[in-house]
């Protein structure tokens, strides 16, 4: 872990669009994907599967294309992100709400094994130094070195008062552009980011392809389409097998071969309530 | 009347109980001269120590006297823990004997409590005692009038007592008494829950099916109110009734918690037994001193139901690890130590999350991810390791509320017990009767795969996305699938369905 002050020419370059950039600011990871090209996927921690699959598409795209993807580790859509940088053999940069040492100590759970990928393929960030843990103020503070950190940012799903509409802002005070993904009218997920885009503070933001156009790539690897039915049908969420036959309008008995064998196959997976998720 | 004076040593059989170990017990009374005393030896608990009150109050109201000498009563073999009141008539008996009231040899396992005024009570237990007498050549047995169908159905020549009058006089051969005829087993209810009446949940059903024709465990998780309980209440519909081996464990383990009813004491049905989920770790695997059994013994040969299974303390659900392994679980005490049997079909519901509605379309969910997460992760891997069986119960769109009648239970029973004679026929002479208790060794032999099932079993192998033991488990429940479907050889979609429901990912 090491400490850049703003005037180390490492020093990432757009975080000196802040009024008060961090000083120092702690990096822990691969120092070079703070120089690429960087998308700012962010969103609700009570995403929905929508949100979910919309994230994780998004960032594999930008995986995919050697596009950084930045965002704040956080629960829901973040995490999310991250995931789907990770998956797609991209980097991905996390700055944290906290320091350093104190997310290493206490992130527990399905976050947890992020870290080591992370600081592999990529970089965990703080502007606090340890000891500090986590306080409120800290976490606003943290959403706008996000949006300084990347050069497009993307709200996936915002409810009301999301911390990601936080993000929103400083990203067009900074004069970054801004994305949002709509979401169903009257989702409570979609709330936030439908009224950024009714407001016309932000694009609507469509497919990965409009967002690499965006920091100047193309696609060059698409992410496969999905062709398999089974694949397709679990597009908004998982489904238990009852459900997916009926969608599918085949007899679950039928069904559970095709299903196992995209499970064996890493392509989907079934999740600790029984139902039956895309990876 | 008068005290005859002899010293002979009076022997009565009786029979004492450590779990469904019964092992007889002579009740040796001696009396002699010497200040008036009455103890009672060999390892006595507190219930057995007080027998010396009412067995001197009975014996006077009943028109005996008792001694005024001093009077020693020994349960031997002496070095093993005696408990509970059953020794009363006994030592009554042995001390009249002993004094010459009885005449007669007395043959017969006497087993009672006595009231104050002499009338007998019944005990607990009736049928592992009579059970291990009759392994021990005694084949005539004087108890409670209450507990004469007990051990009647037990296979003993049982005579039912009010009183020490009547079974002396019963002894005596002065007013023999008829024995107990063989009682009629238990009706079997019927069963609250017809699978004909809970529409959609094709696959819940399925699993439902396979849980009860293999012994397979089963966790459903779904919303609330979307038929979790009901589904695991039409289970005991689905079961076949016990056979009659099955049907005296099971009696037994209920006479010893004192659960039978005294008229109609052998089940017939498969007991289903659904603890409340404050249950203690007592009341679920058995415990306290001497040890008692505990609902999973209780549920032996059929099945435990434990509903919102996460809110159950975890300590409480790890023990249940051991039974579910083993199908038994042994209760050691510093005093004493009890083995029960505890084969059972584990069936387990859930919410998917804490606020109950991931994945519902009814209601949004209002649950972090995290808060997901430790939900879930509230219930130990090992316990979820033996969890054969996870399906997913979902609210049900309308249409599907109103779509075709399914099966009555009465035809999946039927499937159900023409797979579990397959079973029996596989298991013949092991003891073991479900494919839920294959070894691994016969899971080689029986479990034979067709080359679709084959390659799906070396993929989940190969790919981690189970272990071996999963692969196991996962192939135990496929010999069931073909089982219902009455094939010999596993196929692909026996193999894939299996692994689904064990959620391998």
């Amino acid at each position: 872990m090491i400490a850049l002050a703003p005037t180390d020419a490492r020093y990432p370059a757009g975080l000196r669009d802040l009024s008060r950039p961090p000083d120092p600011l702690w990096v822990d990871g691969d120092m070079t994907s703070l120089e690429r090209p960087a998308v700012a996927i962010v969103g609700t921690r009570r995403m929905t599967g929508y949100g979910e699959r919309v994230a994780r598409e998004l960032a594999m795209g930008c995986g995919a294309a050697g596009v950084v993807v930045v965002s704040g580790l956080a629960q829901g859509i973040d995490s999310a992100a991250h995931r789907g940088a990770l998956d797609a053999g991209g980097e991905t940069v996390a700055v944290l709400g906290e320091s350093i040492p104190a997310t290493i100590g206490t992130l527990r759970g399905r976050r947890r094994p992020l870290l080591p990928r992370i600081r592999e393929h990529g970089a965990l960030v703080s502007e606090f130094a340890a000891p500090l843990g986590a306080r409120p103020w800290m976490f606003a503070q943290r959403d706008a070195t996000i949006a300084a950190l990347a050069c497009v940012a993307v709200v996936v799903e915002a409810g009301e008062g999301s911390g990601a509409l936080i993000t929103a802002a400083h990203a067009r005070t900074l004069g970054r552009r801004l994305y949002a993904v709509p979401g169903p009218i009257g989702s409570s997920a979609s709330v936030g980011t439908n009224a950024l885009i009714a407001q016309g503070l932000a694009t609507a933001l469509v497919s990965a392809d409009q967002l690499l156009r965006a920091v100047g790539q193309s696609a060059v690897v698409r992410v496969a389409p999905q062709v398999d039915p089974i694949i397709d049908a679990l597009r908004d969420g998982p489904l238990a097998l009852d459900d997916l036959a009926r969608r599918l309008r085949l007899p679950a008995a039928h069904l559970s071969l095709r299903v196992a064998a995209l499970v064996l196959s890493g392509a989907v997976g079934t999740q600790p309530d029984g139902r039956i998720a895309r990876r | 009347m008068a005290v005859a004076a002899t010293t002979n040593v009076a022997r009565i059989p009786s029979c004492a109980l450590w779990g469904l170990e019964a092992a007889p017990v002579t009740v040796e009374v001696d009396v002699a001269n010497g200040l008036p005393a009455f103890s009672v030896v060999g390892l006595p608990d507190a219930a057995v120590s007080e027998a010396r009150e009412r067995v001197r109050a009975a014996i006077r109201n009943s028109g005996y006297e008792f001694p005024l000498r001093r009077v020693v009563a020994n349960l031997a073999p002496a070095e093993r823990k005696k408990e509970g009141t059953g020794f009363d008539l006994a030592i009554a008996l042995g001390v009249l004997r002993a004094t010459g009231q009885v005449t007669h040899e007395v043959t017969a396992l006497c087993l009672g409590e006595l009231a104050l005024d002499g009338s007998v009570r019944p005990v607990r237990g009736v049928m592992p005692r009579v059970r291990g007498a009759l392994g021990a050549g005694v084949a005539d047995v004087v108890c409670a009038e209450e507990n004469a169908a007990e051990a009647a159905a037990a296979g003993a020549k049982a005579i039912g007592v009010a009183t020490l009058r009547s079974a002396v006089a019963h002894l005596a051969g002065e007013a023999p008494r008829a024995p107990a005829a063989v009682p009629p087993p238990a009706p079997i209810a019927r069963p609250a829950i017809d699978l004909a009446d809970i529409s959609g949940h094709e696959t819940p059903k399925r699993a439902l099916e396979i849980a009860a024709a293999g012994g397979h465990s089963l966790l459903m998780v779904g919303p609330p109110g979307t038929g979790k309980t009901l589904l695991a209440r039409a289970l005991p519909g689905l079961m076949p009734p016990l056979d009659p081996d099955e049907a005296v464990i099971a009696s037994a383990v209920h006479s010893v918690a004192g659960l039978v009813d005294p008229a109609r004491p052998l089940l017939a049905a498969r007991p289903f037994r659904s603890p409340h989920h404050t249950a203690s770790h007592l009341a679920l695997v058995g415990g306290g001193s001497p040890p008692r059994p505990g609902e999973v013994s209780l549920a032996h040969t059929g099945a435990l139901f434990l509903d919102e299974l996460p809110e159950f303390s975890r300590q409480v659900l790890d023990t249940l690890r051991e039974p579910l392994e083993e199908g038994s679980i042994t209760l050691s005490r510093a005093a004493s130590a009890a083995t029960y049997p505890a084969r059972v079909t584990l069936v387990a519901a859930m919410n998917p999350c804490p606020c109950g509605h991931a994945g519902d379309a009814a209601a949004a969910c209002t649950c972090l991810p995290d808060a997901v997460e430790r939900y879930h992760a509230r219930l130990s891997g090992p316990l979820m390791d033996r969890i054969d069986l996870r399906v997913n119960v979902p609210r049900l769109a309308y249409e599907a509320l109103r779509d075709e009648g399914s099966e009555p239970s009465r035809v999946v029973r039927e499937r159900v017990a023409a797979a579990r004679e397959r079973m029996r026929a596989r298991l013949a002479g092991t003891g073991r009767r479900t494919n839920a208790e294959l070894t691994v060794a016969e899971i080689r032999t029986h479990c034979r795969l067709d080359d679709v099932a084959d390659a799906l079993a070396r993929e989940a192998m190969r790919s981690r996305r189970l272990s071996a033991r999963g692969v196991h488990r996962a192939l135990r429940v496929a010999r069931t699938l073909a089982d219902l479907a009455g094939r010999d050889r596993i196929g692909g979609e026996d193999v894939a369905f299996a692994l689904l429901l064990r959620g391998a990912a």
